[in-house]
């Protein structure tokens, strides 16, 4: 019975469809610490240090799970739309003492792009989805050592498309959208393409842009990433409020991610901001965490080309400035 | 408790979404059934080992409804509850 068998330290580390039924591939990581800038990283070193126990089970166990596992509520949610930042952020709040931090967790984003691939509006399954969401994000959360006090979850770009999803299932969470300027975006996906850019299922990046999946595969990648990210401004412009922090890639430094920590009610201790402070200088994404943290926005302007500025003039400068005034008419 | 009362059987699980509406997993069958508000308030009414005259009470006290009504609604609910087979006799 999978229930027994997951008992404290077991994560559900994937959504996955089994032999034609959909549910979570567990990974005994009892011991492991979410260490590493991506939930993924932590998952593959995991798996590289010995044969870990893994099993498959519906999302049913989810709904029982919740009422067994002694888990953190969400403490504060990290959005954004790519290349800005986040991951210092997210690693940021790794150094506060007691806080767990799933990093674009593959079990939480693909169940959110459920919503737009399987779940109409209003739907029964919408609702489903939800309940399994708050139940993925319960079990990630699990108290596995007992000192856990504070829960981050930072998700992938594409799902704050989903945020009014995701604030009815946490009303009360704090979240932070984290942005760059549009030309900067587009040259850092372009430099290294991200999956979500090149994800063969169209329908999630056709229902940020307003397209259909067949116009979506036929855009070239400057167009559809600078559609994608001016979506994403938009929404943001929209949404931001009490409960959502707008954050530009260019403001932050340790005073702002002080606040934004205060903004979700952690005080950080002169400790952990000396930690933080050392986050700054080192490049985020990477799991040695030596490489000395180069700043590279004049470069990137530099390097874009007519394709990519027209692109981003198009389709998302406007909604970025709109955004940017938002933000300084709330600072 | 009424001997009688009917319960909530222990291959299904509840759980709370959105305030006060649910959604209920038949382990056996996996089926999961969405449960508006007043659904809602009559399986945790079940679960508590109430009964139908009890939980209809506590509907009348919530809602501006009659009891001969919010009867014959709890009575409604959990006949299709014994339709999935989602309960069992205590």
């Amino acid at each position: 019975m999978a229930l027994n068998t997951i008992s404290r330290g077991w994560l559900p580390v994937d959504a996955v469809v089994v032999e034609g039924r959909p549910g979570l591939w567990w990974m005994d990581m009892s011991g492991v610490s979410l260490a590493e800038p991506f939930f993924q990283q932590t998952v593959d070193r995991a798996k590289a240090e010995n044969n870990r126990g893994e099993l498959f089970t519906e999302f049913d166990v989810l709904l029982q799970l919740e009422k067994l596992l002694d888990s953190v509520s969400p403490t504060g949610f990290i959005f954004h739309s790519s290349r800005c930042g986040s991951t210092l952020l997210a690693n940021a709040c790794r150094a506060i003492d007691g806080s767990i931090v799933l990093s674009e967790a593959n079990g939480i984003d693909k169940l959110v792009a459920r919503f737009v691939t399987d779940a109409p509006e209003g739907s029964v399954k919408e609702s489903l989805y939800s309940v399994f969401l708050r139940g993925v994000v319960h079990a990630l959360g699990q108290r596995r050592i007992g000192n856990e006090r504070h829960l981050f979850v930072k998700f992938a770009a594409c799902s704050f498309a989903q945020i009014h999803r995701i604030r009815r299932i946490w009303p009360h969470v704090p979240c932070v959208f984290l942005y760059r300027d549009p030309i900067e975006t587009i040259v850092s996906n372009l430099v290294e393409v991200p999956p979500w850019l090149i994800d063969k299922d169209r329908r999630i990046l056709a229902s940020i842009i307003g397209a259909t999946p067949a116009a979506v595969a036929g855009m070239q990648l400057e167009e559809l990433c600078a559609r994608t990210i001016g979506g994403l401004y938009s929404l943001a412009q929209r949404v931001a409020n009490d409960k959502c922090l707008l954050l530009n890639y260019n403001q932050l430094s340790l005073p702002i991610i002080s606040n934004v920590l205060s903004f979700f009610n952690v005080n950080p201790s002169a400790e952990e901001m000396k930690s933080i402070e050392r986050m700054i200088g080192l490049y985020s994404k990477e799991v040695s965490a030596t490489r000395p943290f180069v700043a590279d926005s004049e470069s990137k302007e530099q390097t874009a080309s007519k394709l990519v500025r027209e692109m981003a003039a198009k389709w998302a400068s406007e909604a970025y400035r709109q955004l940017e005034q938002k933000r300084l008419e709330r600072s | 408790m009424n001997a009688t009362n009917p319960a909530p059987g222990k291959h299904v699980v509840a759980t709370d979404f959105d305030g006060g509406e649910g959604i209920l997993v038949d382990l056996n069958t996996k089926k999961y059934y969405q449960l508006n508000e007043t659904a809602m308030l009559v399986w945790r009414g079940l679960e508590s080992g109430k009964s139908t005259h009890e939980i209809a009470v506590d509907i009348t006290s919530n809602y501006e409804v009659e009891l001969d009504r919010a009867t014959l609604s709890v009575e409604r609910i959990v006949d299709n509850f014994q339709t999935y087979k989602l309960l069992s006799a205590e």
